[in-house]
């Protein structure tokens, strides 16, 4: 049962994690100049040379690279965020609404509260969770307006706390639709792009494509950077794969504990049917036949349990991961019960109860008959 | 002439109580032949047991040899001594020692398992036995819900599912009452008379006058007795 939950919650994190992450690895960032990995982030990014946007026929060739599902331009710049007669300045991301919901709503990331931009909703913006409630003395809540360059915007959205670290942050960002960006910027070319892909295991062949296919317009080796989420899923695999051998050592422990469990049940059963051995014996069981038939009772035991133990281990995972999602929050966690975990419970309560029924069944076995059909 | 079922030489065995030998057997040299209706006396302690278990193969003799049928079982190992039991010896036991779990045909069929017998033909020649002893309508029985004359009964049906060539008895009638064990003993003459050599552990001087030879066991001693 220990088993069968904890590979089921096991399962059931690391596809609920690598989940999330995959429908950010399926997208592919592509930045052009100096910009780096943190072509998303907060304030990191300044453009130089107004040469260097991407132009309308390195979108178009994108767009016929094989693989290649839909690609959005992200507009930067800074701006000024005026609320309640204070100013602070601020990033501003211009991204097309449609794809602010499947790149930013995803996971990890997301709305604390509130909604993404409709479409074709204009003068609305979703805030980053340290402008909301960093920027100024009195928090900005849902329905307020703040004024972005000048120009008045509802909040209709509020991202969650990110923290530092993610190639997504939005922490410092207000996003709003690249209409409005151009706007109030005046800037209608971007220097960024998201792709997105149809198959995740061909992130990296297809963001070297791009990087030539952009190149080759600019005409230098350098121009372009594509940067996959495939090595930042990776290495969250990785730390995943750790966390399951530390659920499964547990589960170990709790498998010694069973098998100790059951070598006593069958000492126990052996000494209570001494006589039942030694009559057996008497009238002409071999060793091995006394052998068999306590390690067929072990086996028996432990495959009835196991039975048992995986229908508890199912409901006992489902339940337990509602109540720890409850209680803790978050997106549900479904335990993932695989054929595979189950056949594996299985085998090691088949392996388990026949090398712990050994040593009581070899003890049966080698009793002596007389000794045996004396013992009251 | 009928040839020897049975034959012993020597045979002894001594058990140790801590650094004392006690003899259980002092070394006896007999021979019992094929269809032999024999009954071992003596009081009790005398060494009766001892002598039964090791023609029964249930324990080795310390010096001496045994044949059974000509083999010498003396020096073969546990699972060999199994094979002897199951294929040449029906045992009987004072305290019936059925399986408590297992109704009367199932005590049965268990013993024949053994042998590699298949279950239909088990449970065929288990009804055919519990009939032989008068039990066919106690088949489905556990031993609790038996007399004491009924589960030894059963047991003398165990015995002979896998058509041994001697049956062994120990105090088969000691705990029954002497009409349940008159009824014993005719079964068990009955089977004699089929040809089956049948050896029985008493201390009941009736029960030992029916038989054809009569041993004496006293202090370890085996002698010939006759009435």
């Amino acid at each position: 049962m220990a088993i069968i939950s904890l590979m089921g919650i096991g399962e059931g994190m690391q596809q609920a994690i690598t989940g999330e992450l995959s429908s950010l690895s399926d997208t592919i960032v592509l930045s052009s100049g100096e910009i780096t990995a943190n072509a998303f982030g907060g304030g990191g990014f300044e453009h130089a040379d107004g040469e260097e946007y991407l132009t309308e026929r390195d979108i178009s060739d994108i767009q016929r690279i094989n693989g290649v599902k839909d690609i959005s331009t992200v507009l930067f710049s800074y701006g000024i965020v005026t609320f309640n007669g204070k100013s602070n300045s601020v990033s501003l991301v211009g991204i097309d609404e449609n794809n602010m919901e499947s790149i930013f709503g995803i996971g990890v990331l997301g709305l604390e509260k509130g909604e993404f931009i409709k479409e074709g909703k204009q003068n609305t913006c979703v805030i980053g969770y340290n402008v909301a409630y960093e920027y100024f003395d009195t928090d900005i809540r849902l329905g307020n307006r703040i004024d972005l360059n000048g120009r008045s915007f509802a909040v209709v959205g509020i991202y969650k706390k990110q923290g530092a670290g993610m190639s997504t942050e939005t922490d410092d960002n207000i996003h709003i639709t690249p209409r409005d960006f151009e706007k109030i910027t005046g800037q209608s070319k971007s220097s960024s792009a998201i792709i997105r892909i149809y198959d995740v295991t061909k992130a990296d062949s297809i963001a070297d494509e791009i990087e030539q296919a952009v190149n080759e317009n600019h005409g230098t080796d350098d121009f372009a950077n594509a940067i996959t989420m495939s090595s930042i899923i990776e290495s969250i695999q990785q730390i995943l794969s750790i966390v399951q051998v530390v659920l499964l050592s547990i589960a170990s422990i709790a498998l010694v504990v069973a098998s100790i469990g059951i070598m006593n049940t069958m000492l126990t059963s052996v000494m209570e049917r001494t006589r039942e051995i030694g009559i057996m014996k008497a009238i002409g069981a071999t060793n091995k036949d006394v052998l068999l038939i306590f390690i067929m009772e072990g086996v028996l035991i432990s495959i009835i349990g196991g039975a048992i133990g995986i229908a508890l281990g199912v409901l006992g995972s489902r339940g337990l991961s509602t109540v720890l999602t409850g209680s803790f929050g978050g997106g549900g966690l479904t335990p993932v019960i695989t054929s595979y975990s189950i056949m594996l419970g299985l085998a090691v309560a088949l392996i388990v109860g026949m090398l712990s029924s050994l040593y009581p069944a070899r003890k049966a076995a080698k009793m002596s008959p007389i000794e045996a059909v004396r013992y009251e | 002439m009928k040839d020897d079922i049975i034959v012993t030489k020597d045979l002894s065995k001594t058990y140790f109580l801590g650094k004392i030998k006690v003899p259980a057997l002092k070394p006896t040299s007999i021979s019992i032949k094929r269809g032999d209706y024999i009954a071992i006396v003596g009081p009790s302690g005398s060494g009766k047991s001892t002598f039964m278990n090791l023609l029964g193969c249930l324990d080795p003799p310390t010096t001496g040899n045994l044949l059974i049928e000509g083999t010498d079982v003396s020096k073969l190992n546990e699972n060999q001594l199994a094979r002897i039991r199951r294929e040449k010896i029906g045992f009987i036991f004072q305290k019936y020692n059925l399986i408590p779990t297992l109704n009367a045909r199932d005590n049965i069929a268990l013993a024949m398992s053994f042998s590699g017998k298949k279950l239909k033909m088990r449970i065929d020649r288990a009804e055919n036995l519990l009939d032989l002893v008068g039990l066919s309508n106690r088949m489905n029985h556990k031993p609790s819900e038996l007399s004491g004359g009924e589960q030894q009964r059963v047991a003398i049906a165990r015995a002979l599912s896998n058509e041994p060539k001697i049956i062994l008895a120990d105090e088969p009638t000691g705990n029954v009452d002497t009409k349940a064990g008159d009824k014993i003993m005719s079964i068990l003459e009955d089977i004699n008379s089929k040809g089956e050599t049948i050896i029985v552990v008493t201390h009941d001087p009736d029960i030992a006058k029916r038989a054809s030879r009569n041993l004496h066991i006293h202090d370890g001693e085996v002698t010939e007795a006759d009435y």
